[in-house]
C-alpha cells in the first residue's frame, strides 16, 4: 500500500487532532488556569486559597496600579508614533529598490534578529551608558563637554523599543509597498495630481493595511515589551509587564498577576476588535 | 512570500519576548532566587557512607567537599534548587526525607521548622557550635537555635565612591541628601528598600501597620529624584562604571565591587543594620542524620568556614573564622567589632504585604517621573 493513499483514509478529524489537543492543552489551558487564578484569594504567605473573590480585579482599581496601564499606553502610542515615521519611509523605498538591493537591504534587517534581543538590548546599554560609544562620540565632536546620562532615561526607553520594533513596521509596509498597482499612480499623475497629491490620496490609501498591520504589530507587544524598560529605563518606567513580574516573583501574589494579565489581554483583543471595525481589514497581511 | 515573513517574524517576536523573563537575584540576600541549575534528583543507596546535601548551586568550594569525603570516607551528593520555594516543595514531597543537609534561607526555614520539616540538632555530636558568630543566633525563625546552624550571612550596607560622592554617607538617611540627585541605585526587593524609609523613621521592617507603611511611602517619594536606577542583577557594574555614585546592594554584589575597586567604602548604615541569613538544618526524616551532623561540624570548622565564605561572598558566621578571612576580604565578609545585630526581614500579614506592594509601585513610577 502506498503511503499517499493511506493519509487519504484517514478522516479528517483525526488529521487536525495534533492540533486541536495542542491548541486546548497549550493555548486554552493555560488560559482557563489564568482566569481562574484571577478570582482566588492569596494565601497569608504563600500560595493561593480556594475563596473566590473579587478582590484582585478591584485592586487594579487603585490609582497606583491604574498608571501603570496608563503609562504602558503613553508608551506604546510614543514608540509606535515613531516607528511609524522611521518605519513607513523605510519600507515604502525598500520595495522600490531593484532586486538585488532589495535582497540585500532585506538580508541586513533580518541579521539582526540572529542575536537574542536582550544581548542586542545591553549593546544600547554600551552604547548609552555614561562615557560609553555615543558619549565619546559627541564629546570628540565637541558637542557635549562632559558625559550626558542618556542610560536610565525615558527616552532610551523608547530608543530601545523604537529598535526593537521597527523591522516588523517596516516588513509590513514593504509587502503593501510591493502589491501596489503603480499603474493607479500614474493614472492620478496623468490625470494631474501632483506627487504629494498623488501620494496620499492613492499609494498612501492603498499601503493603508499595511500600515495599520504595522501599528498593530508594534504597538501591541509594546505593551508587553517590559523588559526593555526595566534594562534600559532602569525599572523606572512602570509598565503592566513589570507589574505583573513583579507580583509574580517577588510579591508572591499570583492571583493579582492573574488579574492584571487578563485585564492586559482583553484590552489589546479590543484593539484589534477596534482595528477591525474601523479600516473594515479582515486580513492582517497575512497576520492575524 | 508575506505568509512566510509574518511567520517567522511572529516566532522571532515570541522568541524576544520569552527572553526577558530571566530575572533572578542573588542567593541569601532577604527574599533572593540563586543558582541556575534546575534541581537534579538525589539519587542515592541508603546507607551511611553517603550524604545528600540540596542547596543552591555553588555554595562550596571543591577543596572543601573533597576534603570532607577525604576524611570521612562519606560520599556527598550536590543536589541544587534555585529558589526557596522549591525546595520546600521538594522536601514537603519527600516528608522530610532524600536529604541529609539542606541551606536556605531564613524565611523558608520558619516554615519549614513550622511545618515539621526539620529535626533538633544534637549539639553534642556538635564541637564547633560554639565558634558561631552568637549576632546570627536566636534569630525569628529559630529563636532556641534548636534547628539551625547558620551558614553566611547578606549584611544590608549602602557601597558609594567618596569620589563621585560629595557628602561623607554614613547612614540611610543620607541618601536623601539633595547632592545626591541621580545619583543613587538600589536593589528590586521592596521589603529592603521600603525598609529603608521604615528605618530612617525609626520603625520597623516588619510593621504591621498598614498606615506606618504608607508613611514610609511617602517618605520614599521624597528619595525618587535621587534614584538613578533600581535593578537585582549586577548592580556593582554600574557603580564600578561610574554611571552612579553610591549604592544599596546585595552582599555578593558588594564583595564584587569591592574587590574591583578598594576604593569604595562599605557603610554599616547607623540606623541599624538589617541582615539574612543562610541556615543548615537537617530535614525531620533525614536518611543519614549522623553523616549529616558530621558534615555540619565540618563546616563549623574555622579554617573550613573560612574557604566557605571567602568562596562565597557572604559574611562570616563563624566568630572563630573572622580571623582567618583573607586581609583583603575582612573588611566586606566579616561584621566589624561593635555591630550588635539589627533587625531581619520577616513575612508580614497579606495587608502589610499589599500595602509595600502599593508602595514600592509608586515610589518606582515616580522614580521614573523626576
Amino acid at each position: 500500500m502506498n503511503p499517499k493513499k493511506r493519509t487519504r483514509d484517514l478522516p479528517a478529524w483525526l488529521m487536525s487532532a495534533p492540533l486541536y489537543l495542542f491548541t486546548l492543552l497549550f493555548v486554552l489551558g493555560p488560559l482557563v488556569y489564568m482566569v481562574v487564578l484571577s478570582f482566588l484569594q492569596r494565601a497569608e504567605v504563600w500560595g493561593v486559597t480556594g475563596q473566590l473573590t473579587l478582590q484582585n480585579y478591584r485592586n487594579i482599581l487603585t490609582p497606583v496600579y491604574l498608571r501603570t496601564f496608563g503609562e504602558s499606553f503613553r508608551l506604546a502610542l510614543t514608540s509606535t508614533g515613531l516607528i511609524v515615521l522611521i518605519g513607513y519611509p523605510f519600507g515604502y523605498f525598500m520595495a522600490r529598490l531593484r532586486g538585488r538591493w532589495k535582497r540585500r537591504v532585506m538580508l541586513a534587517l533580518m541579521i539582526p534578529f540572529w542575536t537574542s534581543s536582550l544581548i542586542r538590548l545591553y549593546g544600547w546599554i554600551v552604547v548609552l551608558r555614561s562615557g560609553g560609544t555615543l558619549d565619546k562620540l559627541l564629546m570628540a565632536l565637541g558637542l557635549a563637554q562632559k558625559p550626558l546620562r542618556l542610560l536610565y532615561t525615558y527616552p532610551a526607553v523608547v530608543v530601545g523599543m523604537v529598535y526593537a520594533l521597527v523591522p516588523f513596521m517596516i516588513l509590513a509596509v514593504y509587502s503593501s509597498v510591493e502589491k501596489l498597482d503603480w499603474s493607479l499612480v500614474e493614472a492620478a499623475r496623468d490625470l494631474g495630481a501632483s506627487a504629494p497629491q498623488a501620494f496620499f490620496t492613492v499609494t498612501l490609501k492603498l499601503t493603508l493595511p499595511g500600515l495599520l498591520s504595522g501599528v498593530i504589530l508594534t504597538f501591541i507587544p509594546s505593551m508587553g515589551l517590559f523588559f526593555i524598560a526595566d534594562i534600559l529605563g532602569g525599572n523606572k518606567v512602570v509598565l503592566v509587564g513589570s507589574l505583573i513580574q513583579d507580583q509574580l516573583t517577588q510579591a508572591r501574589n499570583w492571583p493579582f498577576a492573574a488579574a492584571l494579565s487578563v485585564v492586559l489581554m482583553v484590552l489589546t483583543s479590543l484593539m484589534i476588535w477596534f482595528y477591525r471595525r474601523v479600516t473594515h481589514v479582515k486580513d492582517l497581511e497575512g497576520i492575524l | 512570500m508575506n505568509k512566510f515573513i509574518a511567520l517567522s517574524l511572529a516566532l522571532v517576536l515570541s522568541a524576544g519576548l520569552l527572553t526577558g523573563c530571566g530575572g533572578s537575584t542573588a542567593p541569601g540576600s532577604s527574599g533572593g532566587d540563586g543558582g541556575v541549575t534546575p534541581p537534579s534528583s538525589p539519587a542515592s543507596p541508603a546507607g551511611s557512607d553517603t550524604l545528600n546535601l540540596y542547596t543552591w548551586q555553588g555554595m562550596f568550594p571543591q577543596e572543601v567537599l573533597d576534603g570532607f569525603t577525604a576524611e570521612t570516607g562519606i560520599k556527598l551528593n550536590y543536589a541544587n534548587f534555585d529558589t526557596d520555594e522549591n525546595m520546600l516543595a521538594r522536601l514537603e514531597a519527600a516528608k522530610g526525607g532524600d536529604y541529609d543537609v539542606v541551606i536556605a534561607d531564613d524565611y523558608i526555614i520558619q516554615v519549614v521548622i513550622e511545618r515539621g520539616l526539620a529535626q533538633k540538632l544534637d549539639k553534642a555530636k556538635l564541637t564547633g557550635w560554639g565558634n558561631i558568630n552568637p549576632v546570627f543566633q536566636g534569630q525569628f525563625y529559630d529563636p532556641a537555635d534548636e534547628y539551625t546552624v547558620p551558614y553566611g550571612s547578606g549584611v544590608q550596607t549602602i557601597v558609594y565612591n567618596p569620589a563621585a560622592v560629595e557628602k561623607e554617607i554614613t547612614g540611610y538617611a543620607d541618601l536623601w541628601d539633595e547632592s545626591l540627585r541621580d545619583n543613587v541605585a538600589v536593589i528590586g526587593n521592596y521589603r529592603v528598600i521600603n525598609g529603608m524609609a521604615l528605618k530612617v523613621m525609626g520603625e520597623s521592617y516588619n510593621t504591621e501597620d498598614t498606615a506606618v507603611i504608607q508613611a514610609a511611602g511617602q517618605k520614599l517619594l521624597e528619595l525618587a529624584p535621587n534614584i538613578r536606577l533600581i535593578k537585582n542583577d549586577n548592580l556593582q557594574d554600574d557603580l564600578l562604571s561610574g554611571e552612579v555614585g553610591a549604592a544599596v546592594m546585595y552582599t555578593s554584589q558588594v564583595t564584587l565591587a569591592m574587590l574591583q575597586n578598594p576604593e569604595l567604602k562599605v557603610v554599616y548604615p547607623t540606623e541599624g543594620v538589617g541582615f539574612g541569613i543562610m541556615g543548615t538544618f537537617i530535614p525531620s526524616n533525614a536518611p543519614h542524620p549522623d553523616a549529616a551532623h558530621a558534615f555540619i561540624d565540618y563546616l563549623l570548622r574555622p579554617e573550613v568556614a573560612a574557604k566557605c565564605f571567602e568562596y562565597m561572598g557572604y559574611y562570616c558566621t563563624n566568630k572563630a573564622a573572622d580571623g582567618l578571612i583573607n586581609e583583603a576580604y575582612r573588611a566586606f565578609l566579616t561584621l566589624p567589632e561593635g555591630i550588635t545585630g539589627g533587625e531581619m526581614v520577616q513575612t508580614v500579614s497579606a495587608a502589610a504585604e499589599e500595602a509595600h506592594n502599593r508602595v514600592w509601585t509608586e515610589f518606582k513610577s515616580a522614580c521614573g517621573a523626576a
